[in-house]
């Protein structure tokens, strides 16, 4: 329902005469929230068409004005939603089989596309938003991983070229594809390098690439300058992930997260990116049945607890974030949710700000709104009280002067329980239901407690209402008409009695207000005395053994402990070893403190490990734990260019319970499902730290090949991908590092240029995935390679004798066995499975006598997991190789330590108890060899990580935080917050052959 | 006693060995195995001890001093370890041969509700993978069928048989019905979406559908010539007499609890829970309706974000403590291959508040009692069968897991494999200068 206004578009015809009139407009007696800090009582806002005049107590009224009396009520200026796709549609996938124009290969990189040009008016979501006050949002086509420009819109209900009023308000940018029907990407990781390359692209376009090819996405890429860039990026990881390609390419972004950014508060502050936050907070769980509740995991307890104090805790700490009703179901939603934030301590004025004034600013549009001030556009709403009342509700929203009517002012709940009084006789009316669907009934005044069904119509201030008159002593039906005065608290009128006989009539209400009404607010008070507790901390990461403190370095000395060194001195018996600033600083038979510290004051703690074992942490040749969305880039032959350091999970529990089995550093490898697949990442386990936290300090670079059946693709999808046979894999290899070597020529040449050459040509392209191939040729980064049978480790070794690099470690190998002395002539390490085999056909062959045979040949042999299950045994599939093959325990014991440490190129730093290396021990209660060893404690850099002792306290506080939340969940049902029901969290695991970041 | 043996290095053994090697000949001579520690079983053990058999069953355990009968030969096991052939149930051996290979795979029939399909028909005597398993001591096998609503008929085999139908121990001992989940995850696991009940219709129908099954299997059962034969009831037919055991596989305290109290109710005599993750939390109930449970894999991770990290482990002392009678199986991922590996997670259990013959018992005796087979198997008692092996040391640990000597109904079984084959092999390749 929109009246008055503005003209139609200028430019365009009308079909009639003009209207000229532009009245102006006053709104006098409201309080006007001018901005979030400054509110005027009783003052007035004059407008004239879109724009705002004057805002005062004393505005001087023009004659001719229409003026609107608001006495008692609210103004605000307009709420911009910062994050829409309004009227912007996701791509058809029908129209996507043909590329129309010069665009860039792959599809998620649709930088080119204009929400300006594509916007089509949506009434229905304007209408929604403008009825909680909403006068413009920042609508994106949310469709690819490059989205293009986004364009800010009045939601005036005009055409768009009157309503956009910013066509290039944004761009926008995602980790998700979208509607591209592209394979690639197929993981998280697969995004991030494609965004990463699409941009270096775009440098190149700009550097003189454009006379070289066309396209209209890199050409728009190159056309960031001076836009505000969203990117729409989810969970706090994957801000921190945002943040890292923003500061390789010198950009900033506003960062749209899906809540939980105070889970690493400290981290995404540091980023100094502005957020755009959510709306929409978790529901609570249905916790009644116990059993039930098992299902819940404490941190979706707790972050259904702490979501509402995010804003508050950003706001505190000086983060700055908008506010959008992206994700809600019903935009009406967003009060409660405002209401519960600010109830958990945001402050007012921040909320509204993060509604108005900070989305004006971050896209650029304060001189047009966000706040009430002479010449910004008429963008406002009438409330009955403020926003954040519950009771509160919106009359009218004005957008760019144009009037919108959410509820008749005027026109007053009719709720309540009247005296009716009907000439001679008083009865009670009870009306109910909704203010604009009332339902009626009346009853005798006095001993009656049945109600009788009335039929009530109103129209405006007028009412119709009429009953069966039987039992009130009339003949037949009674009916009367009346008006509504005095806010709904009299009405008074005529009737017509079953004998046609007319009488006054009135009605006084006696009871305000109805009485579902006084449930919500007892709601509310309950709700308000649930949560006046305090809520509990911000565990790292959010689950049951997350931590509120990370371990400090210690100083400790074990004393009298079976010390495996992994070095010349083999297992020594009741020996010392010593660890300082994260060092192993002495290892022997009954150290002395004040040798160790001439000095003094070094406080070292001692801790008695006779009858124990301290052996250095294990090392993980081969896992895929703690990996986000995606082990497999596997949609192309070759993605060197995708990096599993981009994507570490650090909250995955599997580090935990790998530190609990003796783990203390893993090389995070990519999938198997293409030839050259991605380079890996090598972390310890700092359980609780974050992503970047856990990478190891200059640690060489890998990165994974494959070979066999995954890379042809034997057992899952189209049968039409080369390579489909060993020996298609083998002429991947030979085609990839012949390009590797030209582009590694052609920077060279490039370089070489002079400085007047140099102006004059086009830079060569900075292509990520031969760079990295190119790596590999220069000797800088390593190959580990998943392989099976003989032929094809004989086949890569081949390869890469003619092609001139050398392959650091064959992975599974498991026909190692048959080319031992070949592997050792090359120098590859091998890292092996104990005993799997049988499940493909290509590890037919696969004996669990693998390890001990390599090992006797003299190649560097290592046992791996490639599982999360049985990367926390690994001490015991160490152990198989004593059973199988008789290794010796002592060189068992390094196949999980010392041996990966030098397939790694990090024996200098792990792998073996000797001074100088890094104090990564395990202290275990017996033989680790045994299948009877526990874990006591676990180190990293000196730190305890994991403590078996201490985890009873920890588990006891886990459970005290449980107990807690699930009697503040069960209040909260009983409040009538919603619940959603219990769930169970399918504990899957990557593996090598998983593909895709979902099924 | 007419000859004393040594034990034969298995690295000895004729190197012309196909990757199966043949099943062993009856047992012909009597056999007295002295001089090691028994272990019975049962919980007992006799260091010095001795077990002698004849005609395939036992007729003496106790120490070596008390052997008063004669012996055509004598295994000499000083320093070394007797055991109860370890048993393995719930397990797929033999029905598939290489995961990846569909052509390889005879393990879950297609269907809803199949108690007609019968393991012992697939069941492959001549899996390359058998050989492997046998070869760490497990010598009793359950063969499962997986899948379904109700996935079949399974069968009690020994791990060295010409084929099929020589490999029965018990044939067709229990029906296997996998209770539905209650809880279904949207998403899936690397990307949960938001979790729910399992929605409703589909469960529902498909309880609703096992109860009618039930009832009208019972009702079928009652008539002892019916009319017209129906596979899918006939097939029913001994869980009603008590002839055969229901193993209802479950994980969820609130599954266990549905299936266990639906199974008594529909009149089932003989009720085993396989799974039972959660068996510990309603062990009254358990304990109550008499109901054995067959445990998950120890060896795998905690089955909610929030369990203990070493859970798993700790699910046999649990269930002890609950009072209720348990054994081990290997069921999950590489259950096949990797059921070699059943020892080494009772060698866990061990270490996780079970002693060491209660750990070894979840893997002979009980195992024996839950499958229904302890008259014959699961024990050394004499009138059982020689069904055990010698292991150079501790057979629940990796390192003291060496079976020099194995016999099925006294049949003395070759240890070789074609692992062990292609290891001699490539030994002999690296020895030549």
């Amino acid at each position: 329902m929109a009246t008055g206004g503005a003209a139609a578009q200028r430019n365009a015809p009308v079909n009639g005469p003009h209207d000229r009139a532009a009245l102006p407009v006053a709104f006098t007696g409201a309080t006007v929230h001018v901005s979030p800090e400054t509110s005027i009582t009783d003052a007035t806002v004059l407008i004239q068409g879109e724009r705002i005049v004057e805002v005062g107590k004393r505005v001087r009224i023009p004659t001719g004005a229409e003026v609107y009396d608001l006495r008692g009520l609210h103004l605000w200026p307009g709420l911009i939603d910062p994050f829409s796709e309004l009227g912007v549609a996701k791509r058809d996938p029908a129209k996507l089989k043909e590329q129309e124009g010069a665009h860039f290969w792959n599809r998620a990189i649709a930088a080119s596309a204009h929400a300006a040009e594509l916007y089509v008016p949506d009434e229905k979501r304007a209408a929604a938003l403008r009825a909680q006050g909403y006068t413009s949002a920042v609508a994106q086509r949310m469709d690819g991983i490059a989205r293009g420009t986004g364009c800010a819109v009045a939601l005036a209900g005009r055409t768009p070229a009157e309503d956009i009023f910013l066509p290039r308000a944004s761009a926008n940018f995602s980790f998700s594809k979208g509607r591209s029907p592209d394979e690639l990407p197929s993981s998280l990781m697969g995004s991030i390098a494609l965004l990463r390359q699409a941009l270096y692209d775009a440098q190149w376009y700009a550097a003189g690439g454009s006379r070289e090819q066309s396209d209209a996405d890199l050409e728009a890429l190159t056309k960031l300058q001076g836009l505000p860039l969203v990117f729409d990026a989810g969970n706090a990881q994957d801000l921190l992930r945002a943040s890292r390609i923003a500061k390789e390419f010198g950009l900033e972004f506003i960062l749209r997260n899906n809540g939980d950014a105070y889970t690493r508060l400290a981290d995404i502050l540091a980023i100094g990116s502005p957020l755009i936050l959510p709306l929409e907070l978790p529901e609570a769980y249905d916790v009644e049945d116990p059993f039930d509740a098992m299902e819940v995991t404490l941190g979706q307890m707790k972050a259904w607890e702490l979501a509402p104090s995010g804003p508050a805790r950003i706001a505190e700490a000086g983060g700055r974030f908008a506010f959008t009703p992206y994700g809600l179901k019903e935009p009406a939603g967003m009060w409660a949710s405002l209401r519960h934030m600010v109830r958990c301590g945001l402050d007012t004025s921040t909320a509204i700000a993060a509604l108005t004034t900070v989305p004006a600013a971050l896209f650029h549009m304060e001189d047009q709104a966000g706040t009430l001030e002479a010449g910004k556009r008429a963008d406002f709403f009438i409330t009955s009280g403020h926003l954040l009342d519950a009771a509160n509700v919106v009359y009218e929203t004005w957008a760019a002067g144009k009037q919108f009517v959410q509820i008749p002012r005027g026109r007053e709940d009719p709720r309540g329980i009247f005296d009716l009084n009907l000439r001679t006789r008083i009865l009670k009316l009870r009306v109910s239901g909704t203010p604009e669907k009332p339902v009626a009934e009346v009853r005798l005044a006095d001993g009656d407690t049945t109600w009788a069904k009335a039929v009530i119509g109103i129209q405006g201030p007028v009412v119709s209402l009429w009953f069966e008159g039987g039992k009130f002593g009339f003949a037949g039906p009674v009916r009367l008409n009346g008006v509504i005065h005095d806010r709904g608290g009299i009405w008074d009128g005529q009737a017509q009695g079953p004998d046609g006989a007319w009488f006054a009539w009135s009605a006084i209400r006696q009871r305000e207000r109805p009485p579902d009404n006084v449930k919500e607010r007892r709601a509310m008070a309950a709700l308000d005395s649930i949560w006046a507790l305090p809520s509990g901390p911000v565990w790292y990461p959010m689950n049951a053994f997350g931590t509120t403190q990370f371990p400090d370095t210690e100083t400790v000395v074990f004393r009298n402990a079976t010390v495996w060194t992994n070095g010349p001195q083999g297992i020594l018996r009741n020996a010392d070893v010593c660890i300082h600033k994260g060092k192993i600083m002495a290892v022997g038979p009954k150290l002395s403190m004040a040798e160790l510290f001439p000095k003094g004051k070094v406080v070292a703690a001692e801790i008695d490990a006779t009858g124990l074992h301290l052996t250095s942490g294990i090392i993980d040749e081969h896992a895929h734990i703690a990996i986000a969305r995606g082990v497999n880039e596997g949609t192309q032959s070759v993605t060197s260019e995708v990096r599993i350091g981009d994507v570490i999970d650090p909250d995955d529990i599997n580090i935990h319970r790998a530190l609990a089995g003796g783990v203390t550093a893993v090389q995070q490898l990519h999938g198997s499902a293409n030839a050259i697949g991605g380079q890996s990442s090598l972390i310890k386990l700092r359980w609780g730290r974050n992503a970047e936290e856990l990478k190891i300090d200059g640690a060489p670079q890998f990165i994974k090949f494959a070979l066999g059946e995954n890379v042809k693709r034997s057992n899952w999808g189209a049968r039409d991908r080369f390579p489909q046979t060993r020996m298609g894999v083998e002429q991947v290899y030979y085609d990839a590092f012949h390009r590797a070597k030209d582009y590694a020529k052609e920077h060279e040449a490039y370089a070489a240029l002079k400085p007047k050459e140099k102006a004059k040509a086009v830079p060569p392209r900075r292509d990520l995935e031969l760079e990295a191939l190119a790596e590999v040729l220069a000797g800088t980064r390593h190959i580990t390679c998943h392989s099976y049978v003989q032929s094809e480790i004989l086949m890569l070794m081949h390869v890469a004798d003619s092609i001139g690099f050398k392959v650091n470690t064959f992975t599974h190998v498991l026909e190692g066995y048959k080319v031992a002395r070949e592997l050792a002539r090359h120098g590859a390490s091998a890292a092996t499975f104990s005993d799997w085999w049988a499940y493909k056909f290509e590890v037919n062959d696969a004996i669990p006598y693998n390890a001990a045979i390599l090992h006797e040949q003299g190649v560097n042999t290592c046992i791996n997991s490639d599982d999360a299950e049985m990367g926390r045994r690994l001490n015991q599939e160490a152990a198989k190789t004593i059973k199988y093959g008789g290794v010796a325990p002592g060189e068992a014991w390094k196949m999980v330590t010392l041996n990966p440490a030098k397939a790694l190129h990090l024996e200098h730093r792990m792998g073996s108890v000797e001074p100088g290396k890094d104090a990564d021990l395990v202290l275990w209660d017996g033989d680790p060899l045994s299948i009877r060893a526990k874990v006591l404690m676990t180190f990293v850099d000196g730190a305890r990580y994991y403590d078996r002792r201490r985890e009873l306290d920890k588990k006891a506080e886990a459970e005290t935080e449980r107990l807690r939340i699930t009697a503040r969940m069960l209040a909260a049902k009983q409040a009538g917050a919603a619940v959603r029901k219990a769930t169970r969290q399918e504990p899957g695991q990557w593996h090598c052959e998983t593909i895709g970041e979902r099924p | 006693m007419r000859t004393t043996a040594s034990i034969m290095a298995w690295c000895c053994i004729a190197v012309a060995v196909a990757q199966r090697p043949s099943p062993a000949p009856a047992q012909a001579g009597s056999i007295l195995i002295k001089g090691g520690t028994v272990h019975v079983g049962d919980g007992k053990t006799y260091d010095d001890g001795a077990v002698g058999f004849r005609n395939g069953t036992i007729d003496f355990v106790g120490y070596e001093y008390a052997v008063k009968a004669a012996y055509d030969s004598v295994i000499d096991a000083k320093g070394m370890q007797v055991y109860p052939g370890f048993i393995l149930p719930d397990a797929t051996l033999g029905l598939v041969e290489i995961d990846a290979v569909h052509a390889s795979a005879d393990e879950a029939e297609t269907g809803s509700i199949e108690p007609e399909v019968r393991a012992i028909t697939a069941y492959n005597a001549d899996s390359k993978i058998i050989p492997t398993v046998r070869s760490n001591g497990v010598l009793l096998a359950q063969a499962t069928p997986r899948g379904n609503l109700i996935s079949g008929t399974s069968s009690i085999v020994q791990l060295d048989a010409w084929n099929n139908n020589d490999a029965v121990v018990k044939a067709d001992d229990g029906i296997h019905l996998n209770w539905p989940a209650a809880f279904v995850q949207t998403g899936w696991w690397a990307e949960p979406g938001s979790t729910e009940k399992q929605a409703g219709d589909k469960r529902a129908n498909a309880l609703a559908g096992l109860r009618t099954f039930f009832l009208r299997a019972k009702a079928y059962a009652a008539q002892p010539f019916p009319r017209l034969t129906d596979l899918r009831l006939e097939a029913m037919r001994g869980l009603f007499q008590g002839k055969q055991t229901l193993y209802i596989h479950a994980d969820g305290a609130r599954e266990i609890q549905e299936a266990v109290l639906f199974a008594r109710e529909m009149g089932v005599p003989r009720i085993v829970l396989v799974g039972g993750y959660d068996a510990w939390r309603v062990a009254p109930l358990l304990r109550d309706k008499k109901v054995d449970v067959v445990l998950q894999r120890l060896h795998s991770l905690p089955g909610r974000e929030d369990d203990d990290v070493d859970l798993p482990y700790r699910l046999p002392a649990l269930l002890k403590q609950g009072g209720v009678r348990f054994c081990l199986s290997y069921s999950g991922d590489m259950e096949r291959m990797g059921a070699r590996n059943l020892a080494f997670t009772a060698g866990t259990a061990s270490a996780y508040g079970l002693s060491r013959e209660d750990a070894l018992r979840a893997i002979t005796l009980d195992a024996a009692a839950i499958l229904g087979i302890e008259q014959r198997y699961g024990s050394l008692e004499p009138g059982k069968s020689a069904t055990l092996f010698i292991s150079a040391g501790d057979a629940l640990d990796m390192r003291g897991n060496k079976v020099v000597e194995a016999f099925i109904d006294g049949r003395r079984i070759s240890l070789d494999n074609g692992q062990r084959q292609l290891w001699r092999q490539y030994e002999e390749r690296y020895a030549k200068p």
